[in-house]
Formats: structure tokens, C-alpha cells, sequence
């Protein structure tokens, strides 16, 4: 499912980009960006261990959280702001995507739809909190925060005026076609700022 | 406690009693050069300057391997191994060696006492060759910026043009910052730790509670002191406050407690002796012997006027800097803490600076850098290491014949 992902990422961004990825991790995927798209980018990690790792495979990093991250940068500094799996875990949602595209033309972001069949008939028969392999935590240990599904969150941009340019739906067997709000997992989309500043 | 908790807790290799200590360098050596001359910031113009300092590894065929090792206040050339004089380990020797984080199996690394500092550079217990006698106050003011033009001919004289990095920790790092700014094309990479772009009132009031103490001191005499009475007890008073502030309320709490160095008797008037105490007087006694007093009044002044951005933009600043950077801090660093290190960040990288940032969370204050400190090491091994392959690439770009242009 994420290796879709990735892939779909991969082929949104043009060569020689200027990319920062926020929440960065080991850096694997931001250096595999950097080999095959020759972007030159750049990471914000809040773990010292893996911004140390970051540094091993030679990428520009900045241990800070999301925002302390884009704070950093003056507006249109990338062409590419990404915020892979960890959107629905962070707060101040509204705050942060106007942020991530003030720094960025455009933010990739990917999200768990909490709209998903599964969740939609474990809770219904249930009565208690979902857990799928999209959300395997229990309720109490999760890090999410955020419960949206992918109808919400194209509310969401159109309440934030912000154009989705493109989608793309995944679930355990791959790319998600038709239904997506019933049928994917996870949501992936590609967002553009307004040209004259949001809102 | 954990072994790294226990090695960072042996604090730092200065003024320490440091028993059976054994250098992977083994005895090292500092030099004395005497150098063109260099006009201060202030307008005073040395005809000749002298500097002391130590290399370590070798350099390359290609000189692409010299690191810059800048020291912080009370540092000194002997930056690894150890010295032959007084049988010490350098300042950094627990960074600096084969093998260790600053390799010096790959990297050729030079140290040099500062511009003003009295461990065999020019300083003002230097004898002034226009009078014959020791500059004392005489000696004119010195900034980072003097220090580091100082710096630069003695890279002349090593036929250096271009350091692969400059470093420093404190004053180390202000400098590591100068050399980039002030010297864009000679430096690949810099790496300031626990530093800043100019001091606070914080960080001036410290200081100049350590320089009353000299100045008050009744054997300074204006700075004309002799060494036999030299202000030997503001000085230490100057040190024990300096060192209160290196150092954190965690490692003070795990270093010495509230324990008592020696039982109290009735008869004493302050019975109680505490081990913080005796420590911070065997600081004071130890640096008294190695410091000269003028000297930490002109380092220090020099610390507290320093301004890298001096009211201008950030971008005008750091408009011609081409080094990659790698901003450190500590979080338990109370005397530089991380905001400062921050806005460093802030103001490079919207000046589009390539800059990675490192907050660790190191318990130990302001001195995390000079202790043992695997995290600290590991990572600025890993940045080295990947940005020394990343200037050969480079390198060899530049250097590579364009074959086919594409169509």
C-alpha cells in the first residue's frame, strides 16, 4: 500500500524540484527522491536518532516539529512541501497546511480514511473504536488525533480554499479507482495554494 | 546510570585531574610561528603576529582534507594528545583522534591559540616590540573578526587556501561562523556548536561579573601586574563563575550532590564544606596558573561585542556564503540555549544557506560538547564523513571535462 504511495509521490514531482519533507524519518525516502528525481531537498525530523541518520546519507536536516520546520523558510523557498503520514496525528490542521503552502507551491499530503468499509462495519456491529491495518493501534495508543474521512478532507480544502490538482486512493491491493471514500485506505492529494495568498 | 551518563559525568578534559589518561594520539606537540601582521577591526596595525598551534593527521595530496578547530574562551592550541610540558590531554581529545568523530586517520586538523590569548599567540602578556615590555592594557582591543583574520595567514602559511571545515564549540563556533561569512570561498562546510550571532544581556552580565572580579582584584593595578602579584583571586573568582555557568543544574545535582568534602568541626565558622565548593575552587586555582588575567579581559569583551549580523538583513549578511552548515545545540545548554542557536538557523536558511540543525538533549549545559558524549560524536562523525564525500563529488565535477553536451 505504501510503496504505491511512495511510487505515486515519486511520479508527482518533476526533476530538480525543490522538495522538503516534513517528518522526514531516516531520510530513506527523501534520499530516493534525491537519486532518482535529483531533487535537492530537504528534511525536519523531531527525533535526534534519525536526524543523525539523515545526516549519514548526507541530506540537509532540520530537527525541529512541523512547524518549527516550516518556520524556517521564507515564502515559496520549495516547490514541494510533503507531509506523508502523519497529517491526521498533528494539530492545528488549518494552521499548518496554509504554513506548508506559504513555504511550498504546492503540498502533497497523505492521510487514513477513516471512512474506510472496515472501519464503517466494525464500528456499526461492534460499537467500539476501529482498529484495521490502516489504524492498528487501539483507541488509547494511537497517535492519531484526527478522525476524517476523504469526503472531509476535500471539505476541508474547499472551506480553505485550496485546489486538490490531483488524488490518488490506495488500499491493501493497490491504486483504488471508484469509491474510494468506502473502499481506500489511504488517501494521498496534491494541493495547490491559491496564487494570490490563501483566504 | 548508564556508562554514557558515567563517561559525560568525568566532565570535560580542562583543569580536571585527569589520572591514567591515555591519548590515542599519544604526545603531540604545539609550534610557534610568527606571521605577517594584520590590521584589527579597532585600526591598530601588528607588524608581525604570533601564533601558537598544533596539527594532527595529514594533510592530502589534494589539501582537501584541513578541518579548523576553533576553541572557546578559556581553550588553547592543544586541541588532541598530549602534552609534553604538563602531561595534559588536549581540550577536545575525547572528539579528535583516529578513529574519533573530527578522524584524524582522514582529516588534518589544525588548532591555534587565539589572537589575544596567552597560551603562545600574540596577547597582551606578549611583549610589545615598540616598548620592550608586556602590552598589558596597552594592547589593543581584539574582536572574533582579529582572531580569525589572524587565523586566516597562518592558513597561508600552512599553503591552505581552502579548509574543508571550520568548527567550534562557544567562541569556537562565533569563529566557525566568521571564517564562513568573512571568507566565503575557503570553506566547504561549518559546523557552529552551542553558539550564537551575538550575545544577550545574560551572557554579557556573566562576563562581566568574571572581568570585576579581575578588576577589582587590588594586584591588577590597570593591568600592569607582575607575576608576582598577579590577580590571581579574581581571576579564580572570574573562572568559578564562568564555570557555574558551563555546566547544569542536573549535572551539579549528579555530580556533587549536597555531599560534604571534609566532616565539620565545632570551631569552624562555616562548618559546612560542600564538594561543589572544593570543586569550584580547584577550577579557579587550576586556571589561575594556565590564564593570564588581561587576557580573559579582552576574550571575554571580545565575546560580548561580537554581532555577526550587526543590525543588518540576515540576507546581506550571508549573502556571498557558500559553506554547508551543521547548527548543534543542547538542550540543557542554559548559557547558550537552543533558541539562540534557532534563530541562527532561521536567519541562514532564509538566506538560503543549506543548513541541517541538531537540538540534543544532552543533560550536561553548555560544556555537553567537551565531555564524552556518544550522540554528539555520532553525529558529527556522520556529517563529516558524508560532506567530505560530497566535496570530492563536487570536486570532481568541477574538474571533469564536459564530454557531450546534451541536445
Amino acid at each position: 500500500m505504501y510503496q504505491n504511495l511512495y511510487r505515486q509521490v515519486i511520479d508527482w514531482i518533476p526533476e530538480r524540484a525543490r522538495v522538503l519533507d516534513l517528518g522526514t524519518g531516516d531520510g530513506e525516502f527523501l534520499e530516493q527522491l534525491v537519486k532518482t528525481r535529483r531533487v535537492s531537498g530537504e528534511g525536519v525530523e523531531l527525533n535526534p536518532e534519525l536526524v543523525t541518520r539523515c545526516i549519514d546519507r548526507g541530506l540537509a536536516v532540520h530537527q525541529g516539529d512541523v512547524m518549527d520546520g516550516l518556520d524556517q523558510y521564507g515564502d515559496g523557498a520549495f516547490d514541494y512541501v510533503l507531509l506523508l503520514g502523519t497529517f491526521q496525528e498533528l494539530k492545528q490542521s488549518e494552521q499548518l497546511v496554509r504554513e506548508a503552502l506559504r513555504v511550498g507551491r504546492k503540498l502533497i499530503v497523505s492521510y487514513s480514511n477513516f471512512a474506510h468499509v472496515r472501519v464503517r462495519w466494525q464500528m456499526l456491529l461492534s460499537g467500539r473504536s476501529p482498529m484495521t491495518k490502516a489504524l492498528p493501534s487501539p483507541w488509547y495508543r494511537t497517535p492519531n488525533i484526527h478522525f476524517f474521512s476523504i469526503l472531509d478532507f476535500q471539505g476541508f480544502c474547499e472551506d480553505m480554499r485550496i485546489k486538490e490538482v490531483a488524488s490518488a486512493y490506495f488500499n491493501a491491493r493497490g491504486l483504488v479507482r471508484w469509491l474510494p471514500n468506502l473502499r481506500a485506505e489511504v488517501a494521498l492529494s496534491l494541493l495547490e495554494g491559491a496564487p494570490n495568498g490563501l483566504g | 546510570m548508564s556508562d554514557a551518563h558515567k563517561g559525560m559525568l568525568q566532565g570535560d578534559l580542562q583543569d580536571q585531574k585527569v589520572k591514567d589518561y591515555k591519548s590515542d594520539l599519544g604526545v603531540t606537540h604545539t609550534h610557534t610561528v610568527t606571521l605577517p601582521g594584520i590590521r584589527t577591526q579597532s585600526g591598530y596595525v601588528f607588524d608581525e603576529i604570533e601564533l601558537s598551534y598544533q596539527t594532527l593527521g595529514k594533510l592530502s595530496h589534494e589539501k582537501d582534507n584541513a578541518i579548523l578547530v576553533c576553541h572557546a574562551l578559556s581553550g588553547d592550541a592543544h586541541v588532541g594528545g598530549i602534552s609534553p610540558r604538563s602531561g595534559r590531554p588536549g581540550w577536545w581529545d575525547y572528539h579528535v583522534g583516529p578513529g574519533k568523530a573530527i578522524d584524524t586517520d582522514k582529516f588534518f586538523v589544525i588548532c591555534s591559540n587565539v589572537l589575544g590569548g596567552c597560551a603562545g599567540s600574540t596577547g597582551p602578556a606578549s611583549i610589545n616590540p615598540a616598548t620592550g615590555r608586556p602590552y598589558a592594557t596597552t594592547f589593543p582591543p581584539v574582536t572574533i573578526r582579529d582572531m580569525v583574520a589572524a587565523q586566516a595567514r597562518l592558513m597561508d602559511h600552512l599553503g591552505i587556501h581552502k579548509l574543508f571545515a571550520t568548527m567550534g564549540g562557544s567562541m569556537g563556533g562565533m569563529q566557525a561562523l566568521v571564517w564562513a561569512v568573512d571568507y566565503p570561498n575557503r570553506v566547504h562546510c561549518c559546523v557552529p556548536i552551542a553558539t550564537c550571532m551575538a550575545h544577550t544581556a545574560m551572557q554579557i552580565a556573566f562576563n562581566e561579573v568574571g572581568r570585576q572580579a579581575i578588576i577589582t582584584d587590588p594586584n591588577w593595578n590597570q593591568g600592569h601586574y607582575t607575576d608576582k602579584h598577579r590577580p590571581e583571586h579574581g581571576l579564580a573568582v572570574a573562572r568559578m563563575v564562568g564555570h557555574v555557568t558551563y555546566l547544569s543544574e542536573f549535572s551539579m545535582k549528579a555530580k556533587f550532590g549536597r555531599t560534604l568534602q571534609r566532616e565539620t568541626k565545632p570551631e569552624d565558622l562555616f562548618p559546612e564544606f560542600f564538594a561543589v565548593e572544593s570543586y569550584l575552587q580547584y577550577q579557579g586555582e587550576t586556571f589561575v596558573k594556565r590564564f593570564d588575567p588581561n587576557s580573559y579581559l579582552y576574550i571575554t569583551k571580545a565575546l560580548d561585542r561580537f554581532d555577526l549580523l550587526d543590525k543588518r538583513a540576515p540576507a546581506e549578511v550571508f549573502k556571498n556564503v557558500k559553506a554547508r552548515f551543521f547548527v548543534i545545540s543542547f538542550e540543557s545548554d542554559w548559557l547558550y540555549p537552543p533558541d539562540q542557536s534557532r534563530e541562527m538557523v532561521k536567519a541562514l536558511k532564509r538566506s538560503n544557506a543549506v543548513v541541517s540543525y541538531l537540538n540534543l538533549d544532552t543533560p550536561y549545559g553548555h560544556d555537553s560538547f567537551l565531555i564524552q558524549n556518544p550522540e554528539f560524536a555520532r553525529a558529527l562523525g556522520n556529517f563529516l564523513r558524508s560532506e567530505y564525500r560530497n566535496q570530492r563529488s563536487l570536486l570532481k565535477k568541477a574538474t571533469q571535462p564536459i564530454l557531450a553536451a546534451k541536445p
